[in-house]
């Protein structure tokens, strides 16, 4: 094992408080003092049971008041937050995969943004029944993201992706009528429902949520997924590292936040640009490193190894470290408290998104088009900020540990090629996991996604379950901020094989992997949705059948319910750590975690206490082991 | 049933059947009746490496079977289901002892059962070298005997050891294959409980070579997955008991390859289905990751490592070459590029369909080599490898060097069509496959004609070997700028090094200054480097800071100072591979020697391997050394302590393989003559005491010495 050693959780504090001391020199707020000021939380609220979808109101419910003024009771008002919320996070999702389809659109061999995976492309294309015969990769390129984009608002039919799933998962879906249609039809017909006077009946909400979500998870999502890969590769094993140890006190630092990797990209390719890393020694640095918090950060950690800084709830300490030039951010779970708190530093705040704009920030408006320029223009706006930086107030903690990540499905398979038999086996299947799994050397897998959020000890629960599982041979696989933790933590450490049971310690062994395997960012779920889907056809067992779980102990976004709603549907069992505003509704509470049950052979479990979550998980992989006779 | 029920249910089964077998000893012959292997200084090799507790009588067997089961637990986890194999493995290791309970023989011809330690130490070489690329354990029985045999072929073909457990050895008794450990076939035994004599290797091997702890069971099996290239190849039908052995194969990095489809699971490179016997070889092979060194030649017989043992009777010869009767040398010549036409071959004289059939005969072959980068000093190092290719030929046997040859051709060989540009082919495709860095173009000319084979000897081979022998006196420790580490061993026994200096060569024999030296420049990263030895420290004890840091460099920092020439201060490690053993005897201010083939006691009160188990894994044991049999005529033998003249005992054998050139080295260093008749040996005396009164009576000169502790 050498010198190897997982960061704690107790040391990951540390060096927040030490960060904290910096931030209180200089005036700054710190969502751990907003949290104080905001604790207690609305009760109401918690509870799923404040209604202000009208004007008459808002309406609170209480044993008093068992209804609101149009007479809707706890169960309709509970539900329909919850469609509104699901429909929140997958326009959320789908929207990013539009903006990823509108890029592939503009893809030009002479332009910033170019088809780095063809095969990925023409895989795609057939899948479409798109000719791909005789056809230039650009001119395919553009037909096939202007396919993509009608997915989001076709008047007929239903999603292109979902013939992805099984047959038997196609059909629970047709049966139970929430096969998705349009994207953009499903979020809007989510938002009717819950208007005032329409749904109000449990069943239906939940219905149209998971339906929602699978629009999301089989559709938005995936096509932010699936055009990223072919814009800018399918990712594939590569070594990075992870923790605000990454950023170097010598270099002009650059820390890319969000989600869309279309910015982030551009970024990097002008950070390693020789004529840029001079510039930047000329006004003093050694050079440039960029790093990434949030989701863009698994976006190009996945593809270019670029080092991660840290996950949502990091994304203040990267400029408390004094050290940050600049923090350029996209979409999604960026704080606007950076705004203010950059003020205290010598920090730029970039925004570049017209859905994201902030007071207090630097707006530099990025598109398609004016990519490189733009690009270009910020990283030479940090190299000139560095003079800026108050040496005082410089500290960054010294704490990284090294990760493998990039696992896509199509690198996983290739993992799992290099374990099989040439004399007996095929390749280019996931049956080399089925037999691990088959066999018990592994016990089950569990997806391991979500978030970071304060009612939770930040990362704890992600470290300590997936320690706990990895020690019961079962694999991980991970993405978004859960898979950060991760690797802050060492886990995506290959050495980190020495922490699980015999099983997957073998099986680390002999393919080389991680015992936490980074799938990527949030829209990345949609790869696992693609994996549990090669098992299931090539086990020939319904993906419900699979000792496979998915599991979410920190979230916090409405895109983390909409993903609870596409993975339940798809067949996977999935435990939340953070109840979803449904405590209000026993009804709600009774379809969500065994209602959806009868359509589609899985459910939500809610479990705040964080050692039961991870038993009933190790149970719950276990009875299904017991189900299928292995 | 899943894997893991069946792992549980064998092992329970084996376990019942050990208690019983056990109880029913002690009913029969007491508690305190002695249990031992023969020939081990490890008790119960796999027990006491994976416990560290040696086991001695009946009872405390029956204690060890009682900590066997607090490993078989039955949570539903790989590590129970690894733990229950290897408890399944020591409860056969446990009945196989009983078997030899009283000094008792219970295996006979074809079968060995219990596999001696020096067996594993002559393993150590060809393992790490990759002469033997792997080890097959063929288990059960094969569909017919000809695939047994076309299996076993097939591994010994590729210099693979075979070791075979039981159905599969009556199919090749039957078939009237040759086996034995000469031809690296070893059949164990019948019961699928001798299958624990081939574990019994592995984990001595982890001892012996990897410095593993007896009892440390996670190093033991992180050794033998990553560094024992074994795997099993079990016939169907599989039951219970041999599943859980499996396990127990599993657990120590040994896959399994099966030919049951029957209730089986699959685990990718661990638990592999391959329905067609035929392709068990390739499917093993890939499932280990084992690679076999191409040397595709094109000759009408075979060519591998595992012929390299294989004995040519005179009944079944066809002819023999003989230097002692006849004029034969072999021979490499450095020559300019211009003068060698590559892959020229020359026959001088009648080949071999023209010679009598069991007569003796006159051969020479003289291989011209050419290359920007070749030195007449690796010219030797060529040559000496003639042995090894000509011996690894089917049905070929070679003996000596230089001009004291001798080489017969068994007749199924020459009926093969094998004739003499088959031999050169031989040495052509070798030569230019293994030291192609250097050799750019090779011719080889083959002499049989008895006028000019006298001619080429007296005129070419002589003077070139005496000028080699002029240039190999001049080489001293002194004489040379640099030495050489050694670290082939380390994917063996990964904290040791070798320093090899011209009079202290590499103590498993077969690395010498020159050889690593050729080593080193035809692979400049590869096992030997340079090491320099500008800053002297002590002369005396052969001590150099630039010799600690290379040692301390090449070992990962497991060792930090090494002396040359002392065995009492930091003395060099060992591997394992040794040839040779000295040790200290007090009572006579001496030391004795013992060397591998010896398998008798030594007034140390200690055998060969129980000697050899207090060194090795690259451990520093000071009054303790391994070493090559040539160095103990060196000049530098011991040199801080007195040198040869310190030596006491050896085994008659070693005293008459080294006693001309260690009487020579006396007689130059201290002017005694016949120093080798004052040596004792096992036919004068294995205790300290009769050694004492025959040094006395001699007058041996350690005994005037310094004492030296």
């Amino acid at each position: 094992m050498g010198d190897f050693k997982l960061t704690t959780v107790e040391e990951f504090e540390a060096a927040t408080n030490r960060l904290l001391e910096t931030g209180a020199k200089v005036g700054a707020d710190a969502w751990q003092i907003r949290v104080k000021n905001q604790t207690p939380h609305c009760k109401f609220g918690e509870q799923g049971i404040c209604c202000r979808i009208c004007a008459m109101g808002p309406c609170r419910i209480t044993p008093k008041a068992p209804k609101g003024i149009c007479g809707c009771d706890a169960h309709g008002i509970v539900g329909r937050n919850y469609l509104k919320f699901t429909a929140g996070g997958a326009a959320t999702h789908s929207d990013h995969g539009r903006e990823i389809c509108h890029t592939l659109y503009a893809a030009d061999p002479n332009g910033a943004y170019k088809v780095k995976d063809p095969d990925k492309l023409i895989r795609i294309a057939k899948e479409w029944g798109i000719e791909t015969e005789n056809k230039d990769i650009y001119d395919l390129a553009h037909e096939v993201a202007e396919t993509a984009l009608l997915e989001y608002g076709k008047p007929f039919g239903t999603q292109r992706w979902i013939k992805r799933a099984p047959e038997h998962t196609q059909k629970l879906w047709k049966d139970a009528e929430i096969e998705p249609r349009a994207i953009d039809r499903e979020v809007a017909c989510a938002l009717h429902m819950s208007h005032m006077g329409c749904s109000s009946k449990p069943e239906a909400l939940v219905r149209q949520s998971l339906r929602t979500g699978l629009c999301d998870g089989w559709g938005g999502s995936m096509c932010g997924t699936e055009f990223s890969d072919v814009l800018f590769g399918t990712p594939k094993p590569i070594d990075t590292e992870a923790n605000l140890g990454v950023m170097n006190a010598d270099n002009v630092n650059i820390v890319v936040h969000g989600h869309d990797p279309s910015l982030s990209e551009m970024i990097c390719e002008y950070a390693d640009d020789p004529e840029l890393i001079a510039y930047a020694k000329s006004v003093g640095a050694k050079g440039i490193t960029v790093s990434g918090v949030c989701c863009t950060s698994n976006e190009v950690a996945m593809r270019r190894g670029i080092p991660m800084a840290g996950n949502f709830l990091q994304q203040e300490n990267v400029v408390l470290t004094g050290a940050c030039e600049a923090i350029v951010v996209d979409v999604q779970c960026i704080f606007p408290a950076l705004g203010p708190l950059s003020k205290c530093f010598h920090t730029k705040f970039i925004t570049t998104s017209p859905i994201a704009q902030m007071p207090d920030s630097e707006y530099i408006r990025f598109s398609v088009g004016t990519a490189a320029e733009k690009a270009k223009q910020i990283v030479k706006l940090a190299c000139d900020n560095f003079q800026n930086r108050k040496p005082e107030l410089v500290y960054i903690p010294d704490m990284k540990q090294k990760s493998t990540v990039g696992y896509s499905v199509e690198a996983l398979v290739k993992v799992l090629d290099g374990v099989t038999n040439t004399q007996v086996d095929v390749t280019g299947t996931t049956k080399p996991l089925i037999e691990c799994i088959t066999s018990g050397v592994i016990r089950g897998a569990v997806a391991m996604v979500g978030c970071n959020n304060p009612k939770i000890r930040p990362d704890y629960a992600h470290i300590e379950l997936m320690k706990k599982l990895i020690a019961n041979d079962i694999v991980v696989v991970a993405s978004g901020c859960a898979a950060q933790a991760a690797a802050k933590a060492g886990l995506m450490d290959k050495r980190a094989k020495d922490l699980c049971g015999a099983g997957l310690k073998r099986v680390c062994e002999l393919a080389d992997i991680p015992p936490v395997l980074h799938m990527g960012s949030c829209v990345d779920i949609s790869r696992m949705m693609i994996l549990v889907a090669e098992l299931a056809k090539d086990s020939g067992l319904n993906i419900s059948q699979l000792p496979v779980v998915g599991c979410a102990p920190e979230w916090m976004s409405e895109k983390a319910v909409s993903i609870g709603n596409y993975v339940v549907a798809t067949g996977i069992d999935t435990f939340l750590g953070v109840d979803p505003y449904v405590a209000g509704s026993d009804q709600m509470a009774q379809w969500l975690t065994s209602g959806v049950r009868d359509w589609v052979e899985a459910a939500y479990t809610v479990e705040t206490d964080i050692e039961k979550l991870v038993d009933l998980m190790i149970e719950r992989i276990e009875e299904k082991r017991t189900a299928i006779g292995i | 049933m899943t894997l893991f029920d069946r792992v549980f249910g064998g092992n329970d089964a084996v376990y019942g059947l050990t208690e019983a077998a056990i109880d029913g000893a002690i009913a029969q012959y007491g508690a305190d009746q002695a249990v031992s292997f023969p020939n081990t200084a490890y008790s119960l090799p796999c027990y006491y490496s994976v416990t560290g507790t040696k086991v001695t009588n009946l009872g405390e067997l029956k204690e060890a079977l009682g900590v066997v089961k607090t490993l078989m637990t039955r949570e539903k986890r790989l590590n129970d289901a690894f733990m229950s194999g290897v408890a399944t493995a020591l409860c056969a290791e446990f009945i196989e002892v009983l078997k030899y309970l009283n000094g008792a023989e219970p295996y006979s011809e074809p079968c060995y059962g219990h596999l001696a330690d020096a067996i594993i130490r002559e393993l150590g070489v060809p393992l790490v070298t990759g002469d033997i690329p792997g080890v097959a354990v063929i288990l059960g029985s094969a569909p017919t005997k000809e695939d047994a045999v076309a299996l076993v072929k097939s591994y010994q073909a590729q210099g693979i050891l075979v070791t075979l457990v039981g159905g599969v050895i009556d199919q090749c008794v039957e078939a009237g294959l040759n086996m034995g450990y000469a031809v690296r076939v070893v059949p164990l035994g019948k019961d699928v409980t001798s299958v624990i004599h081939v574990v019994s290797v592995a984990l001595r091997a982890a001892l012996i070579f990897g410095n593993v702890t007896p009892g440390d069971a996670g190093a033991l099996m992180k050794y033998t997955f990553e560094r024992v290239p074994a795997f099993v190849n079990a016939f169907k039908p599989l039951d219970d008991v041999i599943v859980a052995c499996g396990a127990g194969a599993i657990a120590l990095g040994f896959p399994v390859i099966t030919n049951e489809t029957e209730n089986i699971f699959r685990v990718p490179k661990s638990l592999i289905v391959q329905e067609d016997v035929s392709k068990f070889n390739a499917t093993s092979l890939e499932a280990r990751d084992i690679k076999i060194k191409i040397t595709k030649i094109d000759i009408p017989v075979a060519f591998a490592s595992a012929f390299e043992g294989e004995i040519i009777r005179k009944g079944d010869m066809q002819v023999e070459f003989d230097g002692s009767r006849k004029d034969c040398f072999e021979l490499v010549c450095t020559k300019e590029l211009t003068e060698v036409e590559d892959h020229k071959f020359t026959l001088i004289g009648p080949d071999f369909d023209q010679m009598e059939v069991g007569s003796k005969q006159q051969i020479a072959y003289i291989v011209d080599v050419a290359g920007k980068n070749m030195q007449t000093d690796f010219e030797p190092v060529f040559e000496r490898k003639f042995h090894s290719y000509i011996n690894c030929v089917e049905g070929i046997m070679h003996t000596g060097q230089r001009d004291m040859i001798r080489v017969r051709i068994s007749k199924a060989t020459y009926e093969a069509g094998f004739r003499a540009k088959d031999l050169a082919e031989v040495l052509y495709a070798n030569i230019k496959n293994e030291f192609e860095a250097v050799v750019d173009k090779c011719a080889v000319t083959i002499v049989t004609d008895a006028e000019e084979c006298s001619k080429l000897r007296h005129e070419l081979a002589v003077p070139a070997y005496d000028r080699r022998d002029e240039r190999l006196v001049s080489l001293t420790d002194e004489s040379v700028p640099v030495y050489y580490s050694c670290i082939m061993c380390q994917a063996f026994s990964p904290s040791h090094v070798c320093v090899v200096t011209p009079e202290r060569l590499g103590l498993c024999g077969a690395v010498s200054w020159l050889d690593a030296k050729a080593t080193n420049e035809l692979d400049p990263q590869g096992p030997c480097q340079v090491i320099t030895k500008e800053r002297v420290v002590d002369e005396n004890l052969g001590r150099y800071e630039d010799v600690d840091e290379a040692v301390a460099k090449f070992s990962q920092g497991a060792l930090e100072h090494v002396t040359l020439y002392s065995i009492m201060e930091d003395p060099m490690t060992s591997c394992g591979c040794f040839e040779c053993i000295c040790g200290i005897e007090p009572f006579s201010n001496g030391v004795i020697i013992t060397n591998r083939e010896y398998a008798g006691m030594t007034p140390l009160g200690m055998t060969f391997p129980e000697l050899a188990s207090m060194t090795g894994g690259g451990v520093q044991t000071p009054g303790f050394m391994g070493h090559g049999k040539h160095f103990i005529a060196s000049k530098k033998f011991m040199k801080a302590e007195g040198g040869i003249e310190r030596i006491v005992w050896m085994p008659k054998d070693l005293k008459e393989q080294v006693a001309e050139r260690l009487n020579k080295t006396a007689q130059e260093l201290y002017g005694i003559e016949n120093f080798t008749d004052m040596v004792g040996d096992e036919t004068i005396a294995t205790d300290p005491e009769t050694l004492l009164e025959f040094l006395t009576e001699k007058g041996h000169p350690a005994l005037g010495l310094e004492p030296m502790m």
